[in-house]
């Protein structure tokens, strides 16, 4: 019988990491990988490894949508900045 | 399988999945929302495993999402505030789910345990999660988009 939460667990993770492909912007993403990190640790769990399931969520719940929302915020803002540049580089020139 | 797994399972479903669906969809607001109510239903659900297995170590995992979740919340509330400012507030309804969720799975549990040393630790878990879900959703509440921020 506990191979029913076994399962539950494990389908879980299945639709969670199709949602996570399914989201395109990465910022939206990385909340949906946070989910994915919150469900793998109950797989986990439920596989009666607790150690794992400590590991898992310390660094796919927390620490895995962190650099992907602060890389996602440093590439938006240098864009950012080289399209200012460029207008800038127009208007001295004309 | 006993109840408490059967509770387990069911809560694993019936909570898991609308958060899915809500985290995958809809405005950024109700996203980030649904994914700080995860991390709460499934610290509930480490608990009720814990119980069911028998095995009260088990509840240091749970221990650890309920200190992790409303961090990951503010953090994600700073970080995406500029993008959500205009998204439409989250109702009270949220806010009670939570408490009324923490209640009805942590005091069955403590009446389980009996007295003792787990049963302060699974008072400390509730009150973690209500305190901890109280401030992310005024944090969430409180983003505003932020003019100054494109100049810095």
């Amino acid at each position: 019988m506990a191979d029913v939460l076994i399962a539950l667990a494990l389908l879980l993770v299945a639709a969670t990491a199709t949602a996570a492909v399914a989201v395109r912007d990465p910022a939206r993403q990385a909340l949906v990988l946070s989910v994915l990190g919150l469900t793998l640790t109950l797989l986990f769990t439920v596989l009666q490894a607790p150690d794992v399931a400590l590991s898992q969520l310390a660094v796919g719940s927390a620490l895995t949508p962190l650099l992907i929302l602060l890389s996602v915020r440093k590439a938006r803002r240098r864009s950012l900045d080289q399209v200012r540049a460029e207008k800038e580089a127009e208007e001295g020139g004309t | 399988m006993n109840a408490w797994l059967v509770a387990a399972a069911v809560l694993m479903v019936a909570g898991l999945g609308p958060v899915l669906w809500c985290v995958a969809t809809g405005p950024l607001r109700r996203r980030v929302a649904a994914q700080n109510t995860g991390t709460l239903l499934v610290c509930l659900v480490l608990l009720l495993l814990a119980r069911g297995y028998a095995r009260p170590p088990y509840t240091d995992v749970a221990l650890v999402v309920a200190l992790l979740g409303p961090v990951g919340t503010l953090v994600y509330a700073r970080l995406l505030g500029p993008e959500m400012g205009d998204d439409p507030q989250q109702g009270p309804l949220t806010k009670a789910f939570a408490v009324l969720a923490t209640a009805a799975v942590v005091l069955p549990l403590c009446v389980a345990e009996g007295p003792g040393r787990s049963l302060v630790k699974l008072l400390l878990i509730g009150a973690i999660l209500v305190g901890g879900n109280v401030i992310s959703s005024q944090a969430l509440a409180g983003a505003r988009p932020k003019e100054a921020d494109d100049h810095g």
